[in-house]
């Protein structure tokens, strides 16, 4: 097996698994806080990097279990103070500045729509949808089968489609 | 494009059969000009730019070097932990080893070569050269010598009775 470097393998995960760690505990800092603790921890086990099969499924599972244990001990959570923190600059591909708002608003949306799904399905496709991963991947970091993976996001997929469409249909 | 198609993957993709490439496929579709989308996926155009967005999310650069840091400390102390003191002094036990054959064999050369040298200090007759020319003086001597000895040998007194002798022998 290929010798696992803490620069070329695992720091390179930081942005992966800062978006995770912000979608569970849905706070800025926190999700930063929970990147740096999964990265210290990451590396005090490093003698048991030789016996791991994907540094990054490993990675994954010790954020995951971080972004939980912080999102338990969070007393006052906050998803709407934490929104104007991480907005985004520009990601509308829509000239006029009406139209512009239109969308970030609609991407806002379903952003709060993710994020109000059961964690489970709200990690599961945040790892398939956003971060491209296999479902043999997610399984393997999450510890659950690849079925109930599929489930997790094929649920997840539904109700994002519903509520949209019915939010865009009657208004919020 | 065949929107056709495009339509089929947002079904299918809905209903969580798509594969990956499939899904890079939507997405990209999705974020184009919105002219360019038709009408009718238009509605759908928010839920994969919501998907490209998220995936811009990023930590800040400080914070590379502020792991790295906190990483970079943390090996020396704990790389002094993964060395036993056994082992980090093996060397020196291998050393001290080598020595101590070696002294040993010194020795015990050194044992057996004295031992060779006290053989040759045995008493060689041969050596010896003889005192008196003439053989009636030695014998003469010798006769004199064996006289003393045996005067001295031999000769009990008067006095020594077995009482005398071993006096707690008869109470």
């Amino acid at each position: 097996m290929k010798k696992i470097s803490f620069q070329a393998d695992v720091l390179p995960l930081k942005d992966m698994l800062f978006r995770l760690a912000l979608r569970i505990t849905l706070n800025h800092a926190e999700a930063e806080d929970v990147v740096q603790e999964t990265m210290i921890k990451v590396w005090n086990l490093r003698e048991q990097w030789p016996g791991i099969e994907s540094i990054e499924a490993f990675c994954i599972t010790i954020c995951r279990n971080l972004a939980l244990d912080k999102q338990k001990k969070m007393v006052n959570q906050s998803q709407s103070l934490d929104e104007s923190q991480h907005e985004a600059p520009d990601t509308s591909h829509a000239a006029n500045p009406e139209q512009q708002t239109v969308a970030n608003d609609r991407i806002q949306l379903i952003k709060r729509l993710m994020d109000r799904l059961p964690e489970k399905q709200r990690t599961c496709m945040q790892l398939r949808d956003i971060e491209g991963k296999a479902y043999k991947e997610i399984a393997a970091a999450l510890d659950i089968s690849e079925q109930q993976v599929k489930v997790n996001i094929f649920r997840a997929r539904q109700t994002i489609r519903q509520q949209y469409l019915a939010t865009e249909q009657y208004g919020l | 494009m065949d929107y056709k198609y495009i339509e089929q993957l947002v079904e299918r993709y809905f209903e969580g059969e798509t594969t990956l490439q499939e899904e890079q496929i939507l997405r990209t579709f999705f974020t184009q000009e919105e002219e360019e989308i038709p009408v009718e996926l238009r509605k759908y155009a928010p839920v994969f730019a919501t998907l490209v967005h998220e995936f811009g999310l990023s930590l800040g650069d400080d914070f590379y070097d502020r792991v790295l840091k906190l990483t970079e400390e943390a090996p020396t102390v704990v790389k002094a932990r993964t060395i036993r003191l056994s082992e980090r002094l093996r060397p020196l036990l291998r050393a001290a080893a080598v020595v101590a054959v070696v002294l040993s064999l010194t020795q015990a050369m050194n044992l057996s070569l004295s031992q060779g040298q006290q053989q040759n200090d045995e008493i060689n007759y041969a050596d010896y050269k003889d005192t008196y020319d003439d053989p009636v003086a030695a014998r003469g001597q010798v006769e004199d010598a064996l006289q003393l000895l045996s005067e001295g040998y031999s000769q009990a007194h008067q006095g020594d009775t077995l009482m005398s002798v071993f006096p707690t022998e008869e109470q």
